[in-house]
């Protein structure tokens, strides 16, 4: 991949004896998306804020294209631009003004064009005139997203820019994310709670935990760690026989009503689990694979099993 | 390095000109509150101006009309911000490179429009409705105390600020509440000699109070108080430069304790 869009180096953040941000280091390159993961309390947000000049490190070095952020913040806030869930635009005045505003800030070049451009590639030019106050929440999402968009941005931090969007607007918004990043090669950092968002649109995800970064891969690779498997098998045979030869076996598994069991199995020894059940004349009707997703991972990690 | 920005700047007026276009709040609390307070001072003036000498009466239209600029000009600083706070839109604003001489110079513009707009409407109503001109203190007095009191409020707006910045929402009353400190202590009703003596020295280290002087001292003997516009002048640069350097250094602070970002959640 190419050059790096955003470097960060032993970022620290203390909140008098409390450390928010524990001495961490990424990078972005250009066109790839990170995701920002953690539990609550974990860092993600602080970080965010830093990020984006509105909370002061402790210590630490930002750089955007090569040049140091509290250096020149202004060159760098000019090439990038945010979109949250929870910054929204000014309530009483209309979208269009709203726009017209940020375009002043970002000093786009015939503004006009630009934001109808915009409200067009996001399907909202309708809402041009209606107070932001007065929009749903997925609507208010969109016209973030035109914002974030207004500066034809390098760089666009999401900070869970689809929390309280119901699923159908959230995939909605997931698609124009990935539509941008396909047309426009943005680069993305980018936060949530929703698992299946993060798997879908990163190419790497950094896991936070009290501050610091607890592992940092592909969200394959991250899944792969886990090495535990749920096989949850539906039988014909006696629920007291199946638990007998389980035990027998030496399983870690669980006995369920209708007729069910799940067993806690590794990747490599699905196969060879199927043809033991057969062998001990299990009559399986029905089978059902859960390998580990993002979300087990991050549970790993809020509980701390790591 | 990216400079200081024209379009920034008036983008950000443009935002209070909106904000004012449709906020029913921004019309009542700087034009409806001030045009009632206006309008009893006059009634009062009249009726006082039955009883006893007219000059007596006309301090206290004279401490109103003027009260006004202050009263505006700080509220369209400080609570012009407090809309973008209430909207969790401060972030976003700062987000963009915009720089705080930007910000600042942009809310002084905005406060300067609206004060001077409303200012006229107040200084023509007064004049049709009780027959008292505010250019009876002369025009270049009136235009020094323009510039002297908005100089005032703009300073102390930005301090005021500058804590609502570091505290948060949880201090906002200060932001429309603080100014009615100064009412008193800046003699804008009555001369300086009413206050107890202590609290004349108090009232002389504030640039309005000379403004305030020098306006009665000009109705009764018409000219310029050259040596009350230029002391009420020169503590509002000193007083503008220590209010600049409060507003940046709470304004890091607020930055540092993550109490800025905060504020828009």
């Amino acid at each position: 991949m190419s050059e790096n869009i955003l470097e960060v180096k032993d970022l620290v953040k203390n909140y008098d004896s409390y450390r928010a941000v524990d001495n961490i280091s990424f990078s972005i390159k250009k066109g790839q998306v990170l995701g920002l993961l953690g539990p609550n309390g974990a860092g993600k947000s602080t970080t965010i804020q830093i990020l984006v000049g509105v909370t002061l490190p402790t210590s630490g070095k930002i750089s955007y294209f090569r040049k140091d952020f509290f250096k020149h913040p202004q060159e760098s806030l000019q090439r990038i631009n945010f979109a949250s869930a929870y910054n929204t635009l000014q309530g009483r005045i209309t979208v269009k003004e709203n726009l017209l505003v940020f375009a002043g800030l970002y000093q786009v070049k015939d503004p006009m064009n630009r934001i109808s451009e915009l409200l067009e590639y996001f399907e909202i030019r309708r809402l041009a005139d209606h107070k932001y106050w007065d929009l749903s929440a997925g609507e208010r999402t969109r016209v973030n997203l035109v914002k974030a968009m207004l500066n034809n941005p390098e760089l666009i931090l999401m900070d869970e820019p689809t929390a309280s969007l119901d699923p159908d607007i959230a995939d909605k918004t997931l698609s124009l994310i990935e539509e941008l990043r396909r047309d426009r090669n943005i680069s993305i950092l980018f936060t949530s709670h929703n698992m299946s968002e993060v798997a879908r649109i990163c190419d790497e995800v950094i896991f936070l935990d009290k501050g610091r970064i607890v592992s940092k891969d592909t969200p394959q690779n991250h899944t792969k760690k886990l090495k535990e498997v749920e096989v949850k098998i539906k039988h014909k045979n006696n629920k007291i026989e199946v638990e007998e030869i389980l035990k027998k076996e030496g399983l870690d598994f669980e006995i369920r009503p209708k007729n069910m069991a799940v067993i806690k199995t590794s990747n490599e020894k699905i196969a060879e689990l199927i043809a033991k059940l057969n062998d001990k004349k299990i009559v399986i009707i029905d089978l059902e694979i859960r390998k580990p997703s993002l979300e087990d991972v991050f549970l790993e990690i809020a509980r701390n099993k790591k | 390095m990216i400079g200081t920005s024209h379009r920034r700047i008036r983008a950000l007026v443009l935002q209070e000109l909106y904000l004012t276009r449709h906020s029913v709040e921004i019309f009542f609390d700087t034009l409806f509150f001030p045009l009632m307070s206006v309008i009893l001072f006059g009634l009062i003036m009249h009726f006082f101006g039955q009883v006893e000498q007219s000059t007596n009466a006309q301090y206290l239209l004279i401490g109103i009309l003027l009260w006004q600029i202050i009263s505006v000009s700080q509220y369209n600083i400080t609570v012009s911000s407090l809309w973008s706070v209430w909207s969790h839109n401060l972030t976003n604003i700062f987000i963009a490179p915009i720089s705080v001489k930007e910000y600042i110079s942009a809310h002084i513009i905005a406060s300067f429009i609206r004060t001077f707009s409303i200012f006229i409407f107040l200084a023509g109503g007064t004049y049709l409705l009780f027959d008292f001109s505010i250019l009876n203190i002369g025009i270049l007095n009136f235009i020094f105390a323009f510039i002297n009191l908005s100089l005032f409020a703009w300073w102390l707006g930005y301090i005021l600020l500058g804590y609502i910045f570091r505290y948060g929402t949880r201090i906002q009353a200060i932001a429309w509440g603080a100014i009615f400190l100064f009412q008193p202590l800046t003699a804008s009703f009555f001369p300086v000699s009413t206050l107890p003596g202590w609290l004349q020295t108090v009232a002389y280290a504030l640039p309005p109070t000379y403004v305030f002087e020098s306006a009665r001292k000009s109705i009764v003997t018409p000219g310029i108080y050259w040596n009350y516009v230029v002391i009420a002048l020169a503590m509002n640069v000193a007083y503008s430069i220590f209010g600049l350097f409060i507003f940046k250094r709470l304004f890091r602070r607020s930055k540092e304790t993550g109490q800025f970002a905060r504020n828009d959640l």
